[in-house]
């Protein structure tokens, strides 16, 4: 420091007279550029959002007022067949049939609330599992259904809107499917002669696990708060209504472990024991409920449907039906349901699924086909799905005794 | 088609031609503004030589030891009160850190739980530290730049009390559970009266001061400080009345006026300290004009719209969040300005940085100034927020700008006035060498712990294979490396309390003795 002598206190700050270096000059003109560039295309961005969200009501009202033939090949003809012919054996024929020549309320009826029982039709007897299309289709896309269905293959004549309203207002106490052809026999009995119903006895152990669904155990949460009291789910929360029992148990059983792991889910199900793991399941697994789940993930639906139904052979992607079940209802014992399950979750679990390797039972065969999904093909996927009827609920009982 | 995106597009374009115009017209002297003003202030042959007073250097002249006269009594209430709430406000900092990985510490009484030890400790380092420090600081260099004495200094005393009242109040309303509900706006608006009044009565006497001048040409120092003061009740009175803005707007208003708490306030007055002190410390002037024109000018045009970014993603139009992102990245502008000024002064004068302490706080707060800057800009991008919004990096961010940046810059400050306003010298002068040290490296360990943990934090919460709780457990070693570095920094700020206390008590005794002989 000695050879700076101590300052002068006089000395006072000043700016003396200096260009401003060229490298500034050229770093504020570029960043200019790219502020103009930037907000300008904030412009086209905001225009392409408002077109987009065109487009998408536009798919939105053609999706509700599709007419009546293009409803049936959505939503019938995977089963019932384009000509309604059925497949023998599994699913009854359209043709010819008994129930659309009768009071129409009785097609209504069993497109509202489904079937779950055995059914006799043009004198053959199936095991009718008919989805509950009540929550998914609105009174006039079920009135325009069952006007080309009576049309086409029954005697004829117009359902309004309003008849189904009317249909819907009157049942709509009613939370379970018809039992069959029994049940239905008393709402037209021109159906003809229908197979008796047989009913289980409840099973014990409903009892505890509905005291344990609806009021959870030692002070701890109950499934119902954040599953719903239907099992139906909400944004984020799986519908648990119709997953098959075992399913259930051994998510629950790899949530107490850690295998599948959860924040939520963990403390909880270290509080079951194995015998209430079975008991919920059976619960869930038998509990009918309207679906609760609607796109909410911007998902393309159109690339949505053709993974579900056809898969994507390029990336190796087999179609979700394939192992699902031919309408995503799930494959008891241990493959669930996927139909009407809520978006949020179905996209979440596919990306942890593909990021584990690994699923709740050590399977690595779900987890591979997850991690070739894209995040958009997971919500495409995710947001088709939701669009689906939900799951009928087996009883596992009933199913027993036959 | 006029859209709102190509009306923004040419109204940036538009203001920034005219900025530029404004910059050429004032650079080449078309408002007869020349050098011979800007060199008034200077005095041939002075150039060269160390100014600190803490290495016992530097002479006094009788001009500038009678500016100092006016301001003596109102800085020193300044200085001393925003010491004494750095202290407390540190000890606030301190529980909320701790109780971020002790989270059952300190649980059993609402008034010390984190939301409020936290609001706390925020409330006092902005409003008492920061914002008293920086006005004091204004204070005092304002009338040495105009070379005439501070009008009217029982209103800047005044300012102080009420003030200071203010936030006592606002304090104890805080910790009772009573506030506003906003960020950095948490202190209740029937209180809030009573700072916009202080603060009003501290800028009397600096306006008048500027009015009565007697040297035609405002060194940059003064602009910084001067907008400052003008820029700050108008946005703390328009963002705290009540009812006039609801929902989004409420939001919007909220972090245009949390953000430019840190750019339009706390900006200007630690750039107009360090303008001030770095070459009056060095003895060399800043390295231009044109480029003090460019820092300050595109400052005012841009930041105001900065705060916006905060919002990334939230229930506001888009295009109002790109604007923000747009400004927040023209900011590089002003601060490569700023930082070849300063910048370049210290490096070619390195001898002084070694051998001055002021000088090593306020240079290394006007190298953190540029670090923090840039860094905001690129956390302004969409693609960089989505990974650090809602972190702990946005935590280190803001304390590199209000810590690193401005209390460093503050630091120095009044390690360089004290002595100047007391006329005595630091009684320990060994303790600044012990405070540089410990606040230096208890911030390193600090920010680089804040900033490596908020990424990672950023990484698992937008992991959607990975459960929630993973992106907090994976944080905890780095909130308690932070609360290390928070610890080390309150030690820190303990000495310089301690040397204040000691300066302050030994000049005071002088007056005693000078009334009894």
């Amino acid at each position: 420091m000695s050879e700076h002598p101590l300052a002068d206190e006089a000395f006072e700050p000043y700016e003396p007279r200096r260009p401003v270096p060229l490298p500034v000059y050229w770093m504020a003109i570029a960043l200019a550029l790219w502020g103009a560039v930037t907000l300008w295309n904030d412009s086209t961005a905001q225009s392409s959002g408002v077109g987009q969200r065109l487009a998408e009501a536009g798919d939105m009202t053609r999706r509700h007022s599709a007419a009546g033939a293009d409803l049936f090949a959505q939503r019938c003809a995977t089963c019932h067949q384009a000509n309604g012919a059925g497949v023998a054996g599994a699913v009854p024929p359209l043709q010819g049939s008994r129930f659309l020549g009768a009071n129409p309320q009785l097609v209504v009826q069993i497109l509202l609330h489904g079937i779950n029982g055995p059914i006799a039709v043009g004198g053959d007897r199936f095991d009718g599992h008919m989805p509950a299309f009540g929550s998914v289709l609105d009174d006039g896309q079920i009135a325009r259904l069952v006007t080309h269905l009576r049309a086409t293959w029954g005697n004829g004549g117009e359902v309004e809107a309003a008849f189904v309203k009317a249909q819907r207002q009157a049942t709509r106490e009613r939370h379970a499917s018809w039992n069959g052809g029994a049940d239905l026999v008393s709402l037209d009995p021109a159906v003809g002669p229908q197979p008796a119903f047989l009913s289980a006895p409840p099973a014990p152990s409903d009892s505890v696990a509905m005291a344990l669904a609806r009021g959870g155990k030692a002070g701890g949460w109950a499934c119902s708060a954040c599953h719903g009291a239907a099992g139906e789910g909400r944004s984020g929360v799986p519908r648990l209504a119709g997953l098959p029992a075992d399913y259930i148990a051994q998510a629950l059983l790899a949530f107490s472990t850690g295998t599948r792991p959860s924040d939520i889910m963990g403390p909880i199900a270290r509080q079951l024991d194995g015998p209430e793991r079975v008991g919920l399941g059976r619960l869930y697994a038998t509990m009918a409920s309207a679906s609760r789940a609607r796109p909410e993930l911007d998902g393309d639906l159109a690339r949505g449907a053709t993974l579900a139904l056809q898969g994507d052979d390029r990336r190796d992607v087999p179609s979700c039906f394939s192992c699902h079940g031919p309408s995503g209802f799930g494959v008891a014992p241990i493959v669930p349901a996927i139909a009407a399950q809520q978006p949020a979750y179905t996209a979440g679990r596919l990306a942890a699924l593909g990021r584990h390797g690994k699923d709740d039972a050590g399977a690595a065969v779900m987890p591979s086909v997850a991690a070739r999904l894209s995040d958009a093909d997971r919500r495409a996927v995710a947001d088709y799905l939701a669009t689906l009827p939900p799951s009928p609920a087996i009883d596992t009982d009933t199913k027993d005794a036959r | 088609m006029l859209t709102i995106g190509l009306f923004l597009a040419i109204s940036f374009l538009v203001s920034l031609a005219g900025l530029t115009a404004l910059i050429w017209a004032v650079s080449t002297d078309q408002f007869s503004f020349g050098q011979k003003q800007a060199r008034i202030i200077f005095i041939e042959g002075e150039e060269g030589h160390l100014d600190d007073p803490t290495a016992g250097s530097g002479s006094r002249d009788l001009e500038r030891a009678s500016i100092d006269r006016t301001t003596a009594w109102p800085v020193s209430l300044f200085l001393g009160a925003a010491v004494v709430w750095l202290v407390i406000g540190s000890f606030f900092g301190l529980i909320a850190s701790l109780k971020l990985h002790l989270p059952d510490w300190l649980d059993e009484n609402a008034v010390l739980t984190f939301g409020r030890m936290r609001t706390l400790h925020l409330t006092m380092v902005i409003y008492g530290w920061l914002s008293l420090g920086g006005i004091g600081t204004a204070t005092w260099i304002t009338p040495r730049i105009f070379h005439s004495p501070l009008r009217s200094p029982r209103f800047a005393t005044w300012g102080a009390i009420i003030w200071n009242a203010g936030l006592i109040a606002g304090c104890v309303a805080i910790a009772t559970g009573w506030t506003d509900g906003e960020e950095w706006l948490e202190i209740p608006w029937q209180i809030d009266g009573l700072l916009a009044l202080g603060g009003g009565l501290a800028v009397v006497p600096v306006l008048r001061t500027a009015f009565g001048r007697s040297v035609d040409h405002i060194y940059v120092s003064g602009w910084y400080f001067l907008a400052a003061l003008c820029w700050f009740p108008a946005l703390f009175i328009i963002a705290n009345i009540p009812g006039l803005f609801v929902g989004a707007e409420q939001a919007t208003v909220n972090w245009w006026f949390a953000h430019n708490v840190l750019g339009l306030w706390l900006t200007p007055l630690g750039l107009g300290a360090a303008y001030y002190f770095i070459p009056k410390i060095i003895g060399k002037p800043v390295y231009s004009y044109s480029l003090s024109l460019i820092g300050f000018w595109a400052l005012a045009l841009f930041y105001s719209q900065v705060g916006i970014h905060h919002l990334i993603g939230g229930p506001v139009p888009t295009w109002v969040v790109t604007l923000s992102v747009v400004q927040s990245v023209m900011m590089v502008v002003p601060v490569l300005a700023v930082a070849i000024n300063q910048h370049v002064v210290v490096a070619s004068n390195l001898w002084a940085f070694r051998a001055s302490l002021p000088l090593r706080f306020i240079s290394l707060g006007a190298m953190m100034y540029t670090l923090a800057s840039v860094e905001g800009s690129l956390e302004a991008l969409r693609s960089i927020n989505t990974v650090t919004h809602f972190t702990q990096f946005t935590i280190a961010h803001a304390h590199l700008g209000a810590y690193g940046f401005a209390s460093f810059i503050l630091f120095g400050s009044i390690y360089y006035m004290m002595p100047r306003i007391t006329g005595r010298a630091w009684p320990w002068p060994g303790l600044i060498t012990v405070h540089f040290w410990s606040v230096l490296a208890g911030f390193a360990v600090y920010f680089v712990a804040l900033t490596i943990g908020g990424l990672l934090q950023g990484e698992a919460m937008l992991d959607a294979g990975r459960p929630f709780a993973q992106s907090v457990i994976l944080l905890k070693p780095y909130l308690e490396a932070r609360s290390i570095g928070g610890a080390v920094m309150t030690l820190g700020h303990i000495l310089l309390a301690v040397n204040v206390a000691g300066i302050l008590a030994r000049s005071a005794a002088d007056a005693r003795k000078g009334e009894t002989a």
